[in-house]
């Protein structure tokens, strides 16, 4: 009797790429609902047209590379970066804005370097920085969250300002956008207003701004699962929260009138979606333990620097692409002691 | 599953990096006792079941054997010998299959079995180990053709005798067993705890061992019993049988080493190095047979299981039964077979059919059926996870061997310590992406051999070039001063005592330097491996030739002028 | 292929061995005024006309020059043209000489005029050096045009913007514009636009090259090769 030729090990696989994904995806569920809730529907037609786009645009990559279309996009990975970068961009982002930027982030970062596996850069975060630098007013017209925004959109009404820019009658956009509270928080230091002026607005809550610190609190809970699932290990993002918290603590307690306190930068922007779904992209990060740990801790110093000193609003797409670069020199440097070898 | 511990073990254990749990699926096939196998009609005996050199046949085909009679010898140090398994007539020595991943033939011993199964004359057996010397002991171990029956199949014999520049502290026994499926070492501890308790001995006094630890995992509590039962039976002191937690791939020789010492066999060193010598259950028991009752390793236990299989089980099978025939006795086949498995499902290979030969390290045939071992698909490309940098008992990072095996970069995969995977199979169990790694570093290790092969290879011919080069120079610098001594010498003393002793001592300079030359030679091409028979033969003809003459010459020298002595002793 | 040397040399400068997509010289100014049609054109015709000059120059004192001492005459010879072309543009487009600032002097830097120079104007006859230059200069020009073109239009929406600084006041209807509604990518005008720019445009300059390697040997069945673009990265 003949039998195949099969490599070695003949056991039923634990993993594939594809629940890797997956796991992603679903623990990005409470984060987004949140986001949905106290944003509106712009978040979740933004979900969908940027899924579309990925999974289109991976589609004709492929097809133009003359690879197989069906495996590379069953992974499902397209889609997690189309839902990071749909997560990460305002509600009312106009719909061309939306399609650049997937479309930048699938065919350029993604494919150019070779598909899945071989991107250097997290695809969703060189998207959005794209439209980042280049539109940089579209790219910060956040809406206030449900509880203190008198204007909420209807999902027609929505549909409508995305895909056609026409707002609803008697309004214009200063009245609906406005900025998030990192901007808001950064904006007003420059003109030199104290902290504690600054928080007499109601647009704060207990630690980030209202509504913020909630979507960061379930896409920490997101997070916590992926840790439990072992989608991801604890490595990176603790490092990062750690290193952000206590030095965003340490200038709070030397100047507590220019520098917010610590758990701000926690859950304010994108700090726990990225510590736990983006900074964590296995692909473009470090794979040793200890490069996780300072791949982690170095994303943090990065946010700090970046919200306190540097020209954009939030950090973690900047810092997050910095550290990319610099991943690959990490790992060399942070190899393990195999066994049988001294110390 | 927890078992509970027979008995309270005080002993330390230490952890290894990474290793996996698996589903053990053992219990499949210990729930019948160990049968025999029948024997064959056809026996397929290959050559080289052993790491080393082939064994040399002692029969040609016609040949009527015995079963236990030696039917090729050991060539070289690191060799093993091949016994009929049973009698018979030899039909033919020819290239058959063999159980290898390539699935290539190689020279096999066929033997058509009368069915008599008569045994030839034994060796006596060896009573009392302490009264007898350490050499006979390890030529009784070598003749009996025993090698590792872990899976590695070195020779024991070899195994046994680390030397003496490295004194032995401790002797493992592997009894852990860690690779899903296979039982039968289990088995084996479990009916036969007595015999391996006996081999254990016989090593422990060849090693000179002060002390003794048997390494058994916690999900073989029949095993462990029976084996603790046995050394207090057999009264073997500073002896412990140690319970180990079931974690793959714990039976693996370096980290059974580390759970049960703490200490961590060198790179690229063997445990000797760390005064540690480790066995096989296995091995210990066919030691025993061979030195406690002359019996050659001609048999062996083997786990048919799996659910292609109707009746999982653990067989006594003579080593060169076709597989096929081992399956029948297993009841056959059931409907679910899908794969052929030599080995575990781990680190074991598929084989294309069931015809070929059992050979002395085959542990287990694993009929996997479609559930137990579904098609992962193709390979995807790496998501550097890190997965397999967690699982990796070596402590490696496998998605950077792999990057690097991939793009052909040897001395990077190398670098990243390519020789100290174990092939354990971790790393392509948990990959994602399902990418068959081992099988790259499979693949960079044979190339890197290979390599080092053609480098060492064409760095031995420029050295040969050299040395040829440098020997020519100096032999026509010599031959030159000596003309020029000559000369003078003859210009010096022009006597007639001179005159008659030069050409003597001419022919005597040139015999020497002759046969300095042929050593020089045959010294050089004596380490080449490829440098045949017949002209070494040669070679050495003429030098002996030439040390006979200087023999001669010696004695008959005259009492020379003190020119020609000073010749001769730079000739010298 | 054709056996004449002034047609391989036109043929090598305008495209086989063309110094911006695949010598890869003179990047620094290539990528920093390339911001529109306008600027890539003013600085390519300042270089053109530096390279021609400097080629005819070198290929006359080739035989007077030691080896020794060649680069630093070379130097001379390319800064003394530089610093006439720097004052007659000082001179007739001060608006445009403005606009591109230091990198007008900073030709003399510019590996590609001192790498045609050394590789040669150095070796060939007056004749072919000029052209060499020549041609060298047009590849070059064409591809801070082709880049400035493309990085105007996706950034602004506009293109051949502000030519009457270089042409006269005839020459603002040359202005073409994609319409006021056009939010433009003002990443491509950024300096990373001009390395992903750049990358693009030698990704298609390799598509097409394989393309009619590919048509050459037509009947022979190539391997499938890993996709032309990855040098856009």
């Amino acid at each position: 009797m003949r039998f195949p030729t099969v490599t070695s090990p003949h056991t039923e696989r634990p993993n594939s790429v594809t629940w890797t994904m997956l796991w992603v995806i679903i623990a990005l569920v409470p984060g987004s609902i949140a986001m949905i809730w106290y944003f509106g529907w712009g978040i979740l037609i933004n979900m969908l047209l940027a899924s579309l786009v990925a999974v289109a645009g991976e589609a004709a990559v492929l097809k133009l590379r003359s690879r197989p279309v069906m495996p590379a996009v069953g992974d499902l990975s397209a889609v997690v970066t189309a839902l990071l970068f749909a997560l990460a961009v305002p509600p009312l982002l106009p719909w061309w804005l939306t399609v650049l930027g997937v479309g930048f982030a699938i065919i350029v970062v993604k494919h150019m370097y070779g598909g899945i596996g071989y991107n250097p850069f997290n695809p969703a975060m060189a998207g959005y920085v794209l439209l980042l630098i280049s539109y940089p007013v579209e790219m910060t017209a956040w809406l206030p969250p449900r509880m203190i925004n008198e204007q909420v959109l209807g999902l027609g009404q929505t549909l409508s300002v995305i895909f056609t820019g026409t707002l609803p009658a008697g309004l214009d956009w200063d009245a609906i956008t406005m900025a998030t509270p990192l901007d808001t928080m950064r904006t007003q230091l420059d003109l030199n207003i104290m902290i504690s002026e600054i928080r007499l607005s109601p647009l704060w809550g207990d630690f980030g701004g209202m509504g913020w610190e909630w979507v960061g609190n379930w896409f920490l809970l997101g997070g916590l699962f992926l840790l439990y699932k072992r989608v991801i290990s604890w490595h990176i993002p603790v490092a990062m929260l750690v290193v952000l918290l206590s030095i965003a603590m340490l200038f709070h307690a030397l100047d507590q009138e220019t520098h917010p306190f610590g758990l701000f930068h926690i859950f304010s922007g994108g700090t726990l979606l990225g510590a736990f779904f983006i900074a964590t992209d296995p692909v473009s990060a470090c794979t040793t333990r200890k490069g996780q740990l300072i791949y982690g801790a170095c994303i943090g110093v990065l946010i700090f620097v970046i919200r306190t000193w540097g020209g954009y609003p939030d950090a973690v797409a900047f810092a997050v692409l910095l550290m990319n670069m610099a991943a690959p020199t990490i790992d060399y440097y942070t190899q393990p002691r195999v066994f049988g070898h001294g110390p | 599953m927890h078992y509970p511990s027979t008995h309270k073990t005080t002993h330390r254990l230490h952890r290894f990096h990474g290793g996996l749990h698996l589903p053990d699926n053992k219990a499949q096939s210990t729930g019948r006792p160990v049968r025999q196998a029948l024997v064959p009609e056809l026996l397929i005996l290959p050559l080289q079941q052993h790491i080393g050199a082939i064994a040399k046949p002692l029969v040609s085909a016609g040949d009527h054997v015995l079963k236990g009679q030696m039917i090729a010898a050991p060539q070289g140090l690191i060799s093993a010998p091949v016994h009929a398994a049973s009698s018979g007539v030899v039909v033919g020595i020819e290239d058959r299959p063999i159980p290898h991943p390539s699935g290539l033939s190689a020279p096999c011993i066929l033997i058509r079995t009368d069915g008599e199964d008569r045994w030839c004359e034994l060796p006596e057996p060896i009573g009392d180990v302490n009264a007898i010397n350490p050499d006979t002991l390890r030529a009784r171990i070598r003749d009996a053709g025993i090698v590792g029956m872990g899976g590695a199949a070195f020779p024991t014999s070899v195994k046994v005798n680390p030397g003496r520049e490295q004194p032995i502290d401790t002797l493992v026994i592997n009894g852990a067993e860690c690779e899903p499926y296979i039982t039968c070492d289990d088995m084996l501890m479990r009916e036969r705890a007595g015999r391996v308790v006996a081999g254990v001995a016989v090593l422990r006094q060849l090693v000179e061992a002060e002390k003794c630890l048997i390494g058994i995992e916690d999900n073989k509590p029949d095993a462990i019993a029976a084996m603790t039962q046995a050394v207090k039976d057999i009264g073997l002191d500073q002896t412990t049988v140690v319970t180990i937690p079931t974690h793959y791939p714990s039976g693996g020789e370096k980290q059974l080493i580390k759970v049960l010492t703490g200490l961590e066999v060198p790179s690229e060193g063997i445990p000797a190095r760390i005064g540690i010598v480790c066995h096989n259950v296995g091995t210990a028991a066919a030691v025993a047979d061979a030195v406690l009752e002359g019996k050659p390793l001609i048999s062996r236990l083997l786990t048919l299981t799996g659910q292609g299989i109707a009746e999982p089980c653990n067989l006594e099978v003579l080593v060169g039964t076709p597989v096929s025939e081992l399956i029948r006795r297993a009841g056959g086949y059931t409907n679910a077979a899908s794969r052929l498995i030599l080995g575990g499902p781990m680190m074991g290979f598929t084989l294309p059919d069931d015809q070929v030969p059992v050979t002395k390290a085959s542990n287990c045939l694993l009929v996997a059926g479609v559930g137990e071992a579904p098609d992962p698909g193709p390979a995807a490309p790496c998501i550097r996870c890190g997965e397999c940098a967690k699982v990796c008992p070596a402590n490696l990072l496998p998605q950077q061997m792999y990057w690097y095996a991939r793009a052909k970069d040897l001395e990077k995969v190398q670098e990243y310590n390519l020789f100290d995977c174990i092939e354990c199979g971790c790393c392509s169990h948990v990959c994602p992406s399902h990418i068959p790694l081992v099988q790259y570093y499979r693949y960079a290790k044979q190339e890197s051999w290979a390599l080092d092969l053609e480098k060492h290879k064409s760095e031995h011919a420029r050295h040969r070039h050299e040395a040829r080069q440098e020997r020519l120079a100096r032999l026509e610098a010599e031959k030159k001063a000596r003309l020029k001594k000559k000369k003078a010498a003859l210009k010096k003393k022009p006597t007639a005592a001179g005159t008659s002793a030069d050409p003597k001592k001419a022919a005597i300079d040139a015999a020497l330097k002759r046969a300095a030359e042929k050593k020089a030679q045959l010294a050089e091409k004596g380490v080449k491996p490829e440098n045949t028979q017949q002209l070494t033969e040669a070679q050495q003809r003429q030098v002996d030739a030439a040390d006979a003459r200087r023999k001669a010459a010696r004695p008959a020298e005259p009492p020379a002028d003190a020119a020609a002595v000073e010749t001769e002793q730079q000739d010298g | 292929m054709t056996d004449n040397p002034y047609v391989r040399v036109i043929k090598d400068g305008l495209w086989t061995n063309n110094q911006a997509l695949v010598a890869l010289l003179g990047l620094c100014p290539l990528l920093a005024v390339t911001n529109s049609a306008v600027n890539g054109l003013g600085l390519g015709i300042a270089t053109t006309l530096v390279l021609t000059l400097s080629n005819g120059t070198v290929s006359l004192i080739r035989n007077l020059v030691r080896s020794e001492v060649r680069l630093p005459v070379f130097v001379i010879v390319i800064a003394s043209f530089v610093t006439a072309v720097e004052l007659s543009m000082n001179a007739w487009f001060h608006e445009l000489y403005k606009i591109l600032g230091i990198f007008i002097p900073l030709i003399v830097t510019n590996c590609a005029i001192i790498g045609r120079a050394e590789a040669y104007a150095s070796k060939h006859s007056l004749g072919r050096s000029l052209l060499d230059g020549l041609a060298m200069g047009i590849g070059f020009t064409l591809v801070l045009v082709t880049l400035g073109a493309l990085r105007e239009l996706v950034g602004l929406g506009t293109l051949f913007d502000q030519a009457h600084l270089m042409f006269g006041e005839a020459a603002r209807g040359l202005k073409f514009s994609l319409g006021e509604d056009f939010r433009g990518m003002l990443l491509a005008i950024l300096p990373p636009g001009a390395f992903i720019g750049l990358g693009f445009l030698i990704a298609i300059k390799n598509l097409i090259d394989k393309r009619l390697a590919r048509r050459q040997t037509a009947g022979v069945t190539e391997p499938l090769e890993e996709s032309a673009q990855a040098g856009a990265a």
